[in-house]
């Protein structure tokens, strides 16, 4: 198995005046992006961002002095997300940023702004507050869910120990005066890219859900938080997973969505999903590793019942989301980026093959977009003071709608983000879920009708 | 605690409605409490504006330090003709176009183009002092600044104000290019004070007058409009 260097890279720079001189002794860092994170930036609009936010809802309303005091610390300890953002002749680069911030600052109704990456002071994250919530949002390419949550939940454990409470390391939270593991750094395809082929990814145009865009800049929410017991005594009645009921469920969802109105032809309805290849290849990294999966129910076919439905994605699950196939499908990504001749295009023609790439072929390629993070675990002391977590996927590129899932203890909650006023999927995916006797309760930011008159 | 009726979730009690359906929440035993706190803030942020502060500085100097060194050059060094005003205006011209982009990017775009009119005709008038009278600049360039001034304001509002397509952009830009060319000669024989009537710009008319007929049937003809874009979609 053939490894690349998981060193950052390290120029050595000269210390300029004493004052300097302490802290310029560690030497001047810069990351490359990794394999995940090249893309983001070439979507980067003045209407658009691939931001996420991770949240955690306490059970204490939040004090944002100690809340700022908590970020100074931890921030730190994740080199790779005290960084800006900076373009090359040929890629962009992260390097640290030690202008001041970021601050925490008062929560706001349309999160997930667009993020330009000369604001903030630079920064590629934002860290909000509301009552009893904490949110950080983070720009993709920085890194996935993962190495995000690594983040919130470090800031919200040395917050918590500033108001006095105990709380152990472990789990997504970091000792914050370790020196990061070299591995957390990495860009783990690197490694892993390494499958004696790369197979071909075939696209078809799939259904695309319409709406009525809203206004500039509007993202709504309607959270759904439920028992994870309940769920999986429903997911298990099917003989699935949570994971693979709540596909079922956006699926069957979107069917209906595309059934209910008038086509001129049927297409299949495909759900983009995440997947965390830490599960597959080891690695320590807080930045990207994640690929996408493709679950699909095709309606030119016939039929689905909501059975149906759940046993091809089981078997889609259960066929591609392993080691092997996985493998595969990060060397495809990887061989774009080593070939030399992709290598020495400039950047801004790079940016332009890649965005049409995208806005064409690849944002096309699927309905909408479910992930899930699975059950959050948490060390002592620390599950005593949170409620729960709420996880978004952002700004969707085009108009529809993202589904985020994420438990904590005996919450499940699900989060669905648009940009569009109408809310036909999550209104059919709700209701199934409550026709299958789940019990929902349901949040939401959208404004009411009063609201808007 | 109270539920939709259409779709029998449970609604969080801050909510007057069901965010599903924008059914009312009407519970007479629990009616709506004002002072329950929502999930989510009501307020609303605002994305920031990234000020090109650097690239704004870098413009007014390399600009700045070219007209100057020039003038300096003109009066101390090659002083037989004002040939610096073609630099000083040349730099006069790109720091208006600069202006609304980099410095100050609130300015109103029809703001921007009429000091992009008004540029140009300075750099024109600047040219007087290197030839022998300014009379064709009073008779002839200015009055052609002004009326394309004018013609790319009319675009601009256009496109604004009408719903953008390709097709009704090509349909305004052929319009005015017909207007312009017509303008340019009956301005070029009024200064030579000939006949006034039209003969280069009689061909362009007539073919921008045969674009403009053709765009207007495939803007009318929902089939064609749709045949065209299917055929020239990239």
């Amino acid at each position: 198995m053939k490894e690349k260097s998981i060193l950052p890279h390290k120029t050595k720079t000269e210390p300029s005046s004493g004052a300097e001189r302490k802290a310029s002794h560690a030497p001047r860092v810069w990351y490359k992006l990794d394999l995940s994170a090249i893309v983001y930036p070439t979507l980067q609009r003045r209407d658009f961002s691939s931001v996420y936010r991770l949240s955690v809802l306490l059970k204490e309303p939040v004090n944002p002095q100690i809340l700022q005091q908590a970020v100074d610390l931890a921030l730190p300890r994740f080199p790779t997300y005290k960084t800006a953002i900076r373009k090359g002749l040929f890629w962009r680069y992260l390097e640290p940023n030690n202008r001041p911030g970021p601050f925490v600052q008062k929560d706001i109704r349309n999160f997930c702004m667009p993020m330009p990456f000369k604001a903030g002071n630079r920064y590629l994250l934002r860290i909000y507050y509301y009552d009893r919530r904490i949110s950080l949002e983070a720009h993709h390419c920085l890194g996935d869910g993962t190495g995000g949550m690594c983040v919130l939940h470090t800031i919200t454990a040395v917050y918590l120990r500033l108001l006095g409470h105990e709380v152990a390391d472990g789990y997504f939270v970091k000792k914050i005066d370790e020196t990061p593991h070299p591995e957390e750094l990495e860009d783990a395809y690197m490694r892993y890219a390494n499958a004696k082929v790369s197979p071909a990814r075939p696209g078809e145009k799939t259904f695309r859900v319409r709406g009525t865009r809203e206004p500039f800049f509007t993202f709504n929410i309607i959270d759904g938080v439920m028992s994870v017991k309940e769920v999986m005594a429903v997911a298990k009645n099917y003989n699935a997973t949570i994971t693979e009921y709540l596909n079922a469920v956006l699926l069957y969802a979107l069917l209906q969505k595309q059934q209910s109105e008038w086509h001129l032809k049927q297409r299949p309805v495909k759900i983009a999903m995440p997947v965390n290849l830490r599960r597959f290849f080891p690695s320590q990294t807080l930045r990207n590793f994640i690929t996408m999966v493709f679950p699909v129910v095709d309606p030119r076919l016939g039929d689905y019942t909501f059975e149906e439905i759940v046993i091809q994605v089981r078997n889609y699950m259960r066929y591609f989301i392993n080691e092997k196939f996985l493998r595969g499908d990060i060397t495809t990504n990887a061989n774009t980026q080593r070939n030399p001749f992709i290598r020495v295009v400039p950047l801004f023609i790079k940016d332009f093959v890649v965005k049409q790439f995208y806005t064409r072929v690849q944002d096309k390629n699927s309905s909408a977009g479910l992930t899930n993070m699975g059950a959050l675990k948490v060390p002592e002391g620390m599950a005593s003071h949170i409620e729960r977590f709420d996880i978004y996927m952002g700004q969707p590129f085009s108009s529809r709608t993202n589904c985020a899932i994420v438990s904590f203890q005996d919450t499940l909650t699900v989060n669905f983000a648009s940009s569009i006023m109408e809310t036909d999927v999550e209104r059919y995916f709700f209701r199934k879920l409550v026709k299958d006797h789940i019990h929902v309760t349901i949040e939401s930011n959208r404004q009411s009708l009063d609201e808007i008159l | 605690m109270s539920y939709c009726v259409n779709c029998g979730v449970e609604l969080e009690p801050s909510l007057k409605e069901c965010p599903l359906c924008n059914t009312p929440v009407i519970n007479p035993k629990e009616l709506y409490d004002q002072k329950r706190t929502s999930p989510y803030p009501k307020e609303r942020g605002q994305v920031d504006v990234v000020k090109k502060t650097d690239l704004s500085i870098l413009i007014c100097i390399v600009l700045g330090a070219t007209s100057l060194s020039c003038v300096a050059l003109n009066l101390l060094v090659f002083s037989k003709n004002p040939w610096s005003l073609f630099i000083v205006g040349a730099c006069l011209i790109l720091f208006v176009l600069a202006f609304p982009v980099v410095i100050y990017t609130k300015l109103p775009i029809y703001i921007s183009l009429l000091f992009d009119g008004v540029a140009v005709g300075f750099y024109l008038y600047m040219i007087t002092f290197n030839t022998a009278g300014s009379e064709w600049f009073f008779r002839l360039a200015l009055p052609i600044v002004a009326l394309a001034t004018i013609l790319v304001e009319i675009f601009a509002l256009l496109l604004r104000t009408f719903s953008f397509s390709h097709i009704t952009a090509a349909l305004y830009f052929f319009a005015e290019t017909a207007l312009l060319c017509v303008g340019v000669e009956l301005l070029i024989r009024h200064y030579y004070e000939q006949p006034m009537r039209l003969v280069w710009s009689a061909i362009v008319l007539t073919v921008c007058t045969v674009i403009v007929i053709l765009l207007l049937t495939v803007l009318s003809r929902r089939r064609l409009r749709d045949a065209v874009r299917r055929r020239l979609h990239y």
